[in-house]
């Protein structure tokens, strides 16, 4: 089963192509991570599909359902989408910040219901923010901050959630807490999840489907140990790689790498 | 900073509105006593204090509360668009449009600026008005919105249409009739000389009904707040809620204008004190900033009816002495 199916999808910013006719699937119940170069149109795959950019072609499919008919309020009850520096206005606690994910459950007026309330607990819970709810966003350190805005998009209670860098700017701890709760989300509770990465050797550790685009074209996708080689990262990078198999012999890991002269 | 329970808060105002209600009815060349003024309401009193509040300061006093609320309502809307604590209708122009259609309309119609504006102009004002607030509106935000809507570069420009348009205003009324500086005046800076009960009766519905019509959006306002990324992802389709709102705005600033002309820093002053007592939620900053709106708008026209008396001061120029000085705080609080 797919979560998600572009077709013929085709991007541009004013005459700037950045993705052509790319057809991709993302399989439901699994972790996706694309990478690629900066420029490569990674985050504007992601934007595309999340709605913040407008194609200039192609159809995009969601659950096996087109979202160009599609009411905003249902797509958004099935997936979610956290886009790179997200801001809240200043002020505002953990809990309040949870609750703006209940937004596309709710009717247009009305405070939150029982349900509602049941499930930003949850997503608070979940996200280990127990402690911070009632805390503001401004007074949370960068790991916490970025765990209240995951526990936003739980929030909205899909099963597809979509990141767009979540671990950028977090230090090497931080980035690993984020993607053991998004990897912890994927397991227990079979929720999609597809994000962009930066960090190579973090994306071959955690992904179970890893998509390299160059200049907004697909130069190969499938598990890490499959799609993860050295001609491979020499085509979407430009760099000359040493790679290895982890430990537990399960994905390949990046120990150096060089960039290639001329 | 700390939110303070939205109790206390509103109660604090309520007393505030009251006393400036009672101020407002009160203070003037003939003076009423509180008491008096709560027998004339009730229908028992003077004929000379049933000329005083029920003919001129009553409904003068309703065209300033409507005025009140429109204007810390549109500067609320312009704030949470524009995601910029800076916005406010009388200082990015759609004031000022709104302005120079009511200066064309009554120079055309009329060389008296109140006294002999008939009564199916009366009707037609608020809508031109808000029509030419509309077409600077559209104008800012054509001009601003290549690549996506650019916050920063709105006002800017807003700006800069503000200052064109008032210097059209200005030299469209010299021209028009020589000497006659109160009427700049009155357009450029606002007043409420002159407001009376057919004015009342168009501009307390209308901005009821926008008012309302706000409110109901709260929620959808919230979300504008969050990054327009966040804001898709939750189901609301940014760009449209925008232009909206935008409009919603227009509405309110324009009617507003054409009855009071160009109100500055109530839009600006009203929404940012709100923030800063109960917080960035819609439901409760809307009607706290218009509570606020409203107390400064009364304060500020009761003094400038009486400070100088019998020369009356534009309402605008009044909060601008008390908004000026607010405005540069809060630049210098800008990071």
């Amino acid at each position: 089963m797919e979560a998600i199916r572009v077709e013929n999808l085709s991007v541009a910013y004013e005459n700037n192509l950045i993705i052509e006719n790319m057809n991709l699937s993302f399989p439901k119940g699994k972790i996706s991570i694309v990478i690629g170069a900066n420029g490569c149109g990674k985050s504007t795959l992601l934007k595309s599909i999340g709605r913040v950019i407008k194609p200039i072609g192609g159809e995009i499919f969601i659950n096996g359902k087109n979202i160009k008919n599609q009411k905003e309020k249902n797509i958004a009850t099935q997936v979610a989408f956290l886009p790179q520096g997200p801001t809240a206005p200043s002020g505002i606690t953990v809990k309040e910040l949870v609750a703006y994910g209940r937004y596309p459950h709710q009717k247009i007026i009305g405070g939150l219901k029982a349900h509602d309330k049941d499930v930003i607990q949850w997503a608070i819970e979940e996200t280990g923010l127990s402690d911070f709810a009632d805390r503001e966003i401004e007074n949370l350190s960068g790991g916490q901050r970025q765990r209240a805005w995951i526990a936003m998009t739980l929030a909205q209670e899909t099963d597809i959630i979509m990141l767009d860098e979540p671990t950028t700017y977090l230090d090497m701890s931080y980035q690993l807490e984020i993607l053991q709760l998004l990897e912890k989300l994927n397991r227990e509770k079979n929720i999609t999840i597809i994000m962009v990465l930066h960090e190579l050797n973090n994306a071959c550790r955690f992904a179970n489907n890893i998509i390299g685009l160059k200049k907004g074209k697909i130069v190969f996708k499938g598990t890490p140990k499959e799609a993860i080689t050295e001609e491979n990262l020499r085509e979407i990078y430009g760099i000359e790689v040493n790679l290895q198999l982890s430990e537990n012999k399960a994905y390949p890991i990046c120990i150096d790498y060089e960039l290639i002269r001329g | 900073m700390k939110k303070r329970s939205i109790r206390k808060v509103a109660l604090v105002l309520l007393i505030l509105l009251v006393a400036a209600i009672i101020l407002y009815l009160s203070w003037g060349t003939y003076r009423v006593s509180p008491t008096d003024i709560i027998k004339t309401l009730m229908g028992r009193g003077a004929r000379l204090q049933n000329a005083a509040i029920l003919n001129l300061r009553l409904p003068r006093m309703l065209v300033a509360i409507s005025v009140g609320i429109a204007l810390s309502t549109a500067g609320a809307l312009l704030q949470t668009i524009t995601k910029n604590e800076l916005a406010d209708s009388g200082i990015i122009g759609i004031n000022a449009g709104a302005a120079v259609a009511a200066v064309v309309f009554i120079s055309l119609k009329t060389a008296n600026y109140y006294s002999t504006l008939g009564a199916l102009s009366v009707y037609v004002l608020p809508f031109l008005a808000t029509a030419g607030a509309g077409l600077s509106a559209t104008l800012m935000y054509l001009l601003s919105s290549r690549n996506g809507i650019k916050p920063r570069r709105l006002l800017l420009i807003g700006l800069g249409i503000n200052a064109g348009l008032n210097a059209f205003i200005t030299f469209f009324t010299f021209r028009g009739g020589v000497g006659d500086y109160n009427r700049v005046l009155v357009w450029i800076s606002g007043s409420l000389w002159g407001a009376g009960w057919s004015y009342a009766k168009i501009i307390v519905p209308l901005v009821a009904i926008m008012f309302v019509l706000v409110l109901l959006n709260y929620k959808k306002l919230d979300v504008l707040n969050l990054s327009d990324g966040n804001a898709t992802s939750l189901g609301v389709q940014v760009d449209k809620e925008r232009k909206r709102f935008l409009t919603y705005a227009v509405i309110l600033a324009g009617s507003a204008t054409a009855f009071a002309g160009n109100v500055s820093f109530i839009g600006l002053i009203a929404p940012n004190i709100a923030r800063r007592v109960v917080g960035p939620f819609h439901k409760n900053l809307l009607v706290i900033s218009a509570i606020i709106g409203v107390v400064i708008t009364l304060v500020a026209d009761a003094v400038s009816r009486n400070l100088f008396s019998p020369i009356e001061l534009p309402v605008g120029i009044t909060i601008s002495v008390f908004g000026v000085p607010y405005f540069i705080y809060l630049m210098m609080r800008e990071n």
